[in-house]
């Protein structure tokens, strides 16, 4: 697998203001942490790491001013509308290390159940798993195509490579086929016991009658 | 019928400030596509459901629609013709108090371009802004 690559620079100054300078130069403030090591400050181009980060890319190598590092991208943080990046925490690895990631389920084929007036239901659109850090897939492929009206996929019923092991118990759902009706149901379920006025939490039956 | 709490501890409320941007409830959690308000704002029970009814018949049942928010608070208003004074009005509808990127609608199972279309019709019925959202997958 290809390491991707980005600049870093080191950044001496901390705190909400100098972060914002720092987003207003076109890069994103970020820190380095783990190994028992001394969390260091960073800021990589916001630009190129938007794209890494698009791309699906877990593993980096950031070259901060000539000292190259290995790091995993630990957590974005986002800003209230979830558009832009606004912080990275990167964690140190070793590239024999074994992590644990969340990677993208690709559901892969139009399932038999549809035609016969089926659903697809996501109960997952992403999956935890274990594996080497090198070994880190963009996505994970499933294919839905043989699923019939009411089958269940599993974790177990995942096909995955013999080094990857998934975090999620074996018996959590990741997709299923149902009927349209089963909507239906619930929605009936949902209109039930609102034509009522709310009951008020500590008040007797006789002061509520008095006042009525 | 338009969604109201079941139970309540005080039966009438101030009307509060919202200040503020919305801190959770500000990412696509159970869907697939999300309706995202881009202002702040109560929005009513009877709003809500005119949003769920709209996404529903547009989707022909298909897929599944998840509302995010829910109307705690209760209006009070006073009868028409009626002189000021003589204390606060009775409770007549509920809102949800809505802050600026909160997730109000969710849909899965359905593809991009429906959902598109589908909160496209939604957000007309809406008291503020929103866009269409997709969601973000995990790191």
């Amino acid at each position: 697998m290809e390491i991707a690559k980005l600049k870093a620079e080191a950044r001496p100054s901390k705190g909400s203001r100098e972060a914002q300078r720092v987003r207003l130069r076109g890069q994103l403030p970020a820190i380095i942490y783990g190994h028992g090591q001394t969390p260091e400050c960073v800021a990589v181009p916001t630009d190129d790491f938007t794209y890494l980060l698009d791309h699906g890319k877990h593993l980096l190598e950031l070259d901060i001013t000539g000292t190259k590092r290995s790091v995993l991208i630990k957590d974005v943080q986002y800003d209230h509308l979830g558009d832009k990046p606004i912080h990275v925490d990167f964690a140190l690895v070793d590239l024999s290390e074994r992590v644990t990631v969340s990677v993208p389920l690709e559901f892969r084929g139009t399932p038999v159940g549809i035609q016969d007036g089926g659903v697809l239901d996501h109960s997952r659109v992403d999956i935890e798993i274990e594996c080497k850090v090198t070994d880190i897939p963009e996505s994970i492929r499933v294919n839905v195509s043989d699923m019939k009206l009411g089958d269940i996929m599993h974790v177990r019923d995942l096909e995955l490579p013999t080094d990857m092991q998934a975090v999620a118990p074996a018996d959590a759902i990741i997709c299923s086929i149902r009927s349209k009706t089963a909507s239906v149901e619930t929605e009936a379920g949902a209109a039930e016991g609102e034509a009522q006025q709310p009951e008020i939490i500590g008040r007797k039956e006789k002061e509520a009658e008095s006042e009525g | 019928m338009a969604m109201m709490p079941k139970r309540l501890k005080h039966r009438k409320s101030q009307r509060g400030k919202i200040r503020g941007r919305a801190t959770q409830g500000n990412t696509v959690a159970y869907g697939d596509y999300g309706l995202q308000a881009l202002g702040s704002g109560w929005m009513t029970a009877r709003q809500i459901e005119a949003g769920r009814m709209t996404a529903t018949h547009y989707l022909q049942r298909e897929g599944r629609v998840f509302i995010r928010v829910f109307p705690h608070k209760p209006i009070s208003a006073k009868p028409l013709e009626t002189r000021m004074g003589k204390g606060k009005g009775e409770p007549e509808y509920y809102v949800s108090v809505v802050k600026e990127g909160m997730i109000l609608y969710e849909l899965g199972g359905v593809p991009e371009d429906v959902a598109r279309r589908a909160f496209a019709l939604v957000a007309h019925k809406m008291p503020f802004r929103c866009r269409f959202v997709v969601r973000r997958h995990a790191i």
